[in-house]
Formats: C-alpha cells, structure tokens, sequence
C-alpha cells in the first residue's frame, strides 16, 4: 500500500535525523575535551554525511545515515601553561568545535525531524479518510 | 421471477466485496492464500482479513516487546504499531459494511 510505504520513507527519515542528532550531541558534549598527554590532539569534530539507498522490499529510495567523518579544520590553540595537555610552548589544542555551528546543526535536524512526523501524521490522515469513504 | 434475482445479485456484490478485501494487504501469506483459494465464503473472508490483522498485531506487539526490553528503535514501534491500526480499522470498516450488506438482504421482504 502506497500510503504505508510514505511512513516507512518517512520512518527511514526519523532513523537519520535522530542519528545525525547523536553526532551533533557527541560534537557538543565533547566541545572541551583535550587530548590526556602533552601536545597531543584533542577531539576531532565529526560531521554525518546522508546518503540515498534504494529499498529492494519497498521499492523506493530510503535515506540512511552514511560515514561519519572527521571534520579536518585546523584545531583551536590556547595559551594555557599550566594545562596538563600544554606542549613544551605552553599551548594547549582544543576541539575543532564550534557551539554555534552546532547549534545550528541540531536546529536544523530538529526541523527536519518535525518535518518528517509531519509527513508521517499527514499519511496516517489519508489513510484515515480513506477508510471514512467504507464508513459513511 | 426478479426478487430471487436481486438477492442473488446482492449477494454476488458482497461475494466481490470479499474477493477485494481478500486482496488487501500483504499478498502471499499463509493467510493469503487460503483465502484467495476460497473467497467467495463469507466465513472464509473474515478468517482472511482477521489472520492478516493478527498477524500485523503481532508484528506491533513482538516491536513494542522488543522496545521495553531496550533493543528497538521507537521509530519501528511506531511504524508497526500506525500499520496495525490502518489494518484493524480497514478490517472493521469491511466488517460492518459486509455486515450492513447482509442485514439489508435479510431485512428485504419477499
């Protein structure tokens, strides 16, 4: 049936958005997270990459969450002596992370989420007024 | 005689009703099958549309099972539980049109 085929893309949508929202949670969580020995690198930021993915059962295109990959912009650099990860100069590396980006990001997988219950709620509408034509 | 022949008509429009309903849902269940050999019979009918409804309910029940226990995704709960409720209210909605059908035959003066 077409219409339960919607809420099953419309699910694969849900599954992707909730993963991309852990990646944001893991970026976020571990915005100040250096590295344990002197001049080492602290948390790289990741980024999720979303992907088309062709449903053989359903027959129709699902989106699923592909590689998570590292973010490889340069890291942040602070002056801090007395850090444990400080290196022979005294400078401490910190996340590649930037609290507004991520923000952002997760404001944008939460619209997308709304987004994708809004399909689901709208499908299961049709299907309801559908079976009000048996009804009257 | 026409009487006999609209009841018979009737009851060939309901015979119909059952071949379409026989054919919702998944197609090639154990169900499924045994319906579609016999369709025309009203008993047989219902049996079809209550194993598919069944069998989706299980579905929804083993995913919310599997929920409580922490090893589903709420988004497979959800989905399994919204195909069981399109299937329970498509079946109701069959049930008492059939039914409806019947009662109307039954309540036709000869």
């Amino acid at each position: 049936m077409d219409l339960m085929k919607s809420i099953a893309i419309a699910a694969s949508g849900l599954r992707a958005q909730a993963g991309r929202m852990q990646v944001i949670s893991e970026n976020i969580a571990n915005a100040d997270s250096t590295a344990t020995q002197p001049g080492g690198d602290p948390y790289r930021r990741k980024i999720v990459t979303f992907q088309s993915e062709m449903d053989r059962a359903l027959g129709a295109r699902l989106v699923a969450l592909g590689t998570v990959r590292p973010d490889a912009s340069d890291f942040q650099v602070k002056s801090e002596p007395g850090h444990p990860a400080a290196d022979a100069n005294g400078n401490v590396k910190y996340p590649n992370v930037n609290p507004l980006i991520e923000m952002a990001d997760f404001r944008d997988a939460q619209r997308s989420y709304s987004a994708n219950v809004n399909v689901i709620n709208a499908t299961r509408a049709m299907i309801a007024r559908t079976l009000d034509i048996l009804k009257s | 005689m026409p009487i006999p022949s609209v009841a018979a008509n009737a009851y060939a429009n309901v015979a119909r009703l059952g071949d379409a309903a026989a054919g919702l849902g998944t197609a090639g269940t154990a169900a499924g099958v045994a319906g579609a050999a016999d369709a025309s019979s009203f008993g047989a009918l219902l049996k079809d549309a209550l194993g598919q409804v069944t069998e989706a309910g299980h579905r929804s029940d083993a995913q919310t099972r599997a929920m409580v226990a922490g090893k589903a995704d709420m988004v497979d709960v959800v989905t399994a539980v919204s195909e069981t409720e399109a299937a329970v209210e498509t079946m109701v909605a069959v049930r008492n049109k059939v039914i409806e059908a019947y009662q109307s035959i039954m309540s036709m003066p000869i």
